[in-house]
This record gives C-alpha cells, structure tokens and sequence, in this order.
C-alpha cells in the first residue's frame, strides 16, 4: 500500500513544516528588534566593515564580498543564542519540546528565522552597497546562492550552539564568537587564503565561510577558488553536519 | 485501552531518584489526581508522560502509544499546562492562542473559531489583543490553560492548575475543568491542595519522594485525611513523656506527639478533644496556654497511609 504510507509522509512532513514555520514566525515578532541581536548580527559586522577600511587594507568596493560574507554569518548566528535561553529561563520552550513534532522540525523551525533575518540584513547590505558604492557585479545567481546557502548553514550553527543547557543568553554568544571571530580571519573574507601560512590554509577547507566567501567574491568579482558546485554541496554539507549534531545535542540535554 | 498506562516509571537526576518506580493506569474519562508536596516527582512524572524528559527506566503509554517510541502520535491528542505560566510575554493574548494551534497544525479557521470560543470562556477575549506583559498572573494562569485546550486535546495535563491564584480565577478554572471532565476528556491533575482533588478527580494517588503511597477514591481517602485533623496544644509547664502518654489516652483522641514546646493531638473530632484538654488541665493543675486546630497536612496523610514514622527511611514502604 505504498499510496497510503505516501500520504502518511506528506501529512507528517507537512505538519512539521507548518510547526517549523510557527516557530519561526514567533521568532521574527519576538526577537528581531532585541538589543542583543541587534549588536550581535547588525552593528559588528558593520564595525569590522568600517575598520578594515579605515586601516586602508583595500578599497572600500573591494571590501564589500567580504563584508557580505561575515553579515551572513553574524546576522544568521544572532537569533537563536538569544531566543533559546530566553525561552528556557521562561519555560516556553517546554512548549515546543513537547510539541507533536521532531526535534528535526524544532531545529529547522529556530534556524529558519536566523535565515530570515540574515537574509533580510544581506538585502540591505547589497542594495546598499550598489547605491552608495557601486560596486560592480559579475554573476548575480552566484550571489544569491552563496548568501541563501551560508545564512541557512549558519543560522543552524546558531541553533546548534543554543543547544547548550542555559538560561543565558550571554553563555552561549561568548561560545559562538569563539568560533564565528576566527572564520573571519581563515576563511579568505579579508585576508586571500593563499597569503595564510599552511596551517591555516588547512583548517580554512573546513570553514563553512570559506566556500560561502567563494560564491559570492565569483559573484561579485568573478575570482573564484572552487568550482560552484563544490562550494555549494560544501554547504549542504555542512548544513546538514549541523542539523544532525543539533538534533544530538537538544535530546542529550534534554532532561 | 486506556488513556494513560505507566508501569515502573524510574526518573533519576544523579544521585537523587524524582521518581521512584510508580505504576498506574488511567481509564478514558477520568479524572486523575496527583496528590503531593513539593518535590514530591508531581512534575517529573508530568515531563515523562509528555515526553519531554526520558524516564530513567520504565515505560508509558498515552492511548496505546508508547511516549518514547511514538512521541509524536502520542503527543497529538494532548494538551498540556505546565505548572508555571509559560506563555509569550512579547506577543499578544490572541498570537499566543494562534501560535499553540499551529504547533498542532490547525487549519486557520478551526483555530480562529476555537481561540476566540476559549478566550471567551476564560474572560481574556477583550483583551486578546494586548500584550500579554501587561496581563496580571491569574490572566497569565488562564491563557496558559487557553492553550493547552486550542487543540481540543482527548487528555489534559493540568500541572497545579489553580495554585498562588484568588478564589475568582480558582473558580473560573475549576468550572472549566468540570465542564472538560463531563465532555469526556481525561484528565491528568497534579495538586497539593486535598480539597481540589477531593472535588475534581475519580480517583487520587498520593505521592512522596517519589514514591505512589496510595490511589484511592477521594470518599475514601477523605476518610483518611479527616482523621488526620489534629489539636496543637501548649501546657504552663511543658511536656513531659508522661503527658504525652496521658494525653494519647484521652477520648477520640487517636495519636499524640510532642512537637517541640507543644503536643499534637490527632483526631476527627477536634471540638471533642478540646474540651478533654480542658478537662484534662484542670484536674492536672496546669494551665493550656495555646491551643489550635489544624486541618489535614499533606505530610500527616502519607505519613498515616504508609505507616512511617517521622523521620523514617522511605524505602520501607515497599
Ligand atoms: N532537572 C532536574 N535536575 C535535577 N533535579 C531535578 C530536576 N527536576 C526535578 N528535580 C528534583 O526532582 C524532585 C522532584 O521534583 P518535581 O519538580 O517533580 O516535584 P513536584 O512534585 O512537581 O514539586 P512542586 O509541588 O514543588 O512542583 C525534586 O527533588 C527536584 O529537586
Ligand atoms: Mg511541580
């Protein structure tokens, strides 16, 4: 009776994705305008921006991939290692714990708003930077792809650090900054990776940023390391490592 | 089948056993209480039935469902509230009601006409559109429950529904769970009020320390529990072991001990054994210089259901 089992799949993923989604929704009116998030996924990278090019390292133009890149990264990460803890301390999040879908669902539902919101901030980013900047653009779908995949891989990088058992918020974004800080500086956003010392041209092949940074300097200035397509099964990759350690770690905590 | 089926559910946080090898089971339509103190493995039991905590060892089953192999389907006929008021501070009444129903995957319509039916029940249906920051904790407690019923759920959890709360609420909150008990729902309350189990629940399982002392039906636990009312008597000149055996021997008077600068005289006759003390003071030449009676304590029911003394090892209760 495959037909029916068929069904049965449909009506199960689609109950999880309308869960996913009303979790995510929650996310967005609650705390995208929180202060935390707001210097976290907003303000810093704007900040690393207007250093690098105070410290004349390169032209402003030239800066604008990269800044895109780290945007991504930091605007994805904000969102749920500040919800989460917050919902601890408040209990809501017994409620979706104990919600009649996966911790997979759960999961997927917190990082779709990190992916939201970096999306958003990413929009802004670019829009920005061909009006004021005009930067010139080579490949826009490789643009695209790169922001779309690395917000996904990252905000589920957030989801995956607010797995961690507390109810501050604080614990879990020093966690996290000891991870997103040093991509910054391995991943080829500002500094090319070819000019790293061979330790670090090692541990950039497993920087989500680095593959992410690739798609979209291909995009903007048609120099690329890899081939697209590597860069993006890179991040499905590594979007999918993610997930598999998050479900791990919110059922291991889980008490 | 029934509606809830437990059988040697262990839960153990380190060292410390929450709960420690209860079995029960639960017919569709009852209602069940969970009698306990603090601390008692009340909640502990409530986040393994649901499935939000793993049980150490042991197993449950909600409708036929084993909560750990078949979370989802088990969980899907459930509304649960929990005993702190976990709502959205940040979001309205109304977003609240809509986001418990999505979790449930209700079709927007359903979950339209179901909020607004509950909010109009629990008088939170004018303000429905505001934040629930400004709403004070008996409204907080309310729009919890609100939503543990927009799924329409077969069996409630209910984890000390009407506590830290004025009799209006009270009342609003216990007329609505009559009404769920005679719609055939199921329902699952933990409390450690003995007069809310007396009036809601079909049967009532006394807890402590983990372990079930007693289900029984409330007639008969109330039997129980009247004879555990006690006299708190304070004499001139304090308390000898003798008193404490003269006054063991007044009438209606079924167990004494000496409470540090008092004696506690158990009964179900307090009135009676008032005027025996006086009585007794009198002719011993000596003067009460405090007496008050006590209601049923929780601590004083299990004690008498399990036959412990104070301060005795629980494990001897097996
Ligand atoms: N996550 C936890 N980690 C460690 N110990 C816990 C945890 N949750 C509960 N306990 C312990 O388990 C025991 C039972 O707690 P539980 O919350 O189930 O009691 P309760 O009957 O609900 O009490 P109350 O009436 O105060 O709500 C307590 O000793 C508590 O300290
Ligand atoms: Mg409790």
């Amino acid at each position: 009776m495959p037909s029916i089992s068929l069904s049965g799949i449909e009506d199960r993923l689609s109950r999880e994705l309308v869960a996913a989604w009303a979790i995510a929704k929650k996310d967005v009116l609650i705390y995208y305008l929180r202060p935390g998030v707001i210097v976290g996924g907003v303000l810093f990278p704007l900040f690393m921006f207007l250093a690098f090019t105070a410290g004349k390292l390169a032209t402003p133009v030239a800066l604008v991939p990269g800044l895109i890149g780290i945007t991504t990264l930091f605007s994805a990460s904000s969102i749920e290692p500040v919800s989460v803890p917050i919902e601890r301390r408040m209990a809501t999040f017994d409620r979706l714990l104990a919600a009649p879908i996966s911790l997979n669902a759960l999961v997927l539902g917190e990082s779709l708003s990190g992916l939201i919101y970096s999306l958003l901030i990413a929009v802004v980013v670019f829009v920005a930077a061909l009006v004021i900047l005009m930067t010139p653009i080579t490949n826009i779908p490789l643009i695209v792809l790169g922001i779309l995949f690395s917000s996904l891989c990252f905000a589920t990088l957030g989801t995956l650090f607010a797995a961690y058992p507390t109810e501050n918020p604080g614990d879990i974004i020093s966690m996290v900054n000891v991870v997103r800080f040093p991509l910054i500086f391995i991943s080829g956003v500002f500094i090319p990776i070819a000019t790293l010392p061979s330790v670090g041209q090692m541990i950039a092949y497993i920087s989500p940023l680095t593959y992410a940074n690739d798609l979209i300097q291909g995009g903007y200035n048609g120099k690329m390391m890899f081939h697209p397509i590597v860069d993006v099964a890179m991040l499905i990759v590594f979007i999918l490592l993610f997930q598999l350690i998050a479900n791990y770690l919110y059922k291991r905590f889980n008490d | 089948m029934e509606a809830i089926e437990v059988s040697h559910l262990v839960k153990q946080f380190g060292d410390l056993t929450a709960v420690n090898d209860i079995s029960f089971s639960v017919p569709v339509g009852e209602t069940f209480g969970f009698l306990g103190p603090n601390g008692a493995g009340k909640t502990t039991t409530i986040r393994m039935l649901t499935g939000i905590s793993p049980p150490t060892s042991g197993k449950a089953t909600i409708f036929g469902h084993d909560i750990m192999h078949e979370t989802v389907a088990a969980r899907q006929s459930m509304g649960i509230v929990s005993e702190i008021s976990n709502v959205y501070t940040d979001l309205t009444g109304w977003q609240n009601m809509m986001l418990a129903a999505q979790l449930y995957r209700i079709g927007r319509s359903e979950r339209e006409k179901n909020a607004s039916e509950i909010l109009k029940r629990f008088e939170l249906y004018e303000r429905r559109g505001d934040k629930v920051h400004g709403y004070s904790k008996g409204m907080r407690r309310r729009l919890t429950i609100a939503m543990g019923l927009v799924n329409g759920p077969r069996l409630l959890f209910l984890d000390e529904p009407t506590s830290g709360l004025d009799v209006e609420s009270n009342l609003i909150i216990r007329d609505m769970i009559s009404d769920l008990i005679s719609e055939g729902v199921t329902v699952f309350l933990t409390t450690h009020n003995i007069e809310e189990a007396n009036i809601l629940c079909d049967r009532v399982a006394i807890i402590d320390k983990g372990h079930i002392a007693a289900i029984d039906a409330p007639e008969r636990l109330k039997k129980t529990i009247q004879s555990v009312q006690s006299v708190e008597v304070a004499f001139l000149d304090g308390t000898s072991p003798e008193r404490l055996d003269e006054l063991r021997r007044l009438p209606m008077v079924n167990n004494a001990r000496k409470e540090g600068d008092k004696f506690k005289l158990f009964t179900e006759d307090p009135t009676e054994v008032i005027g025996g003390v006086m009585a007794y003071a009198q002719t011993h030449h000596t003067r009460v210089i405090s007496m008050t009676t006590l209601g049923p304590s929780l601590e004083d029911v299990f004690v008498k259901l399990t036959g412990l003394q104070r301060g005795g090892g629980v494990g001897a209760i097996d």
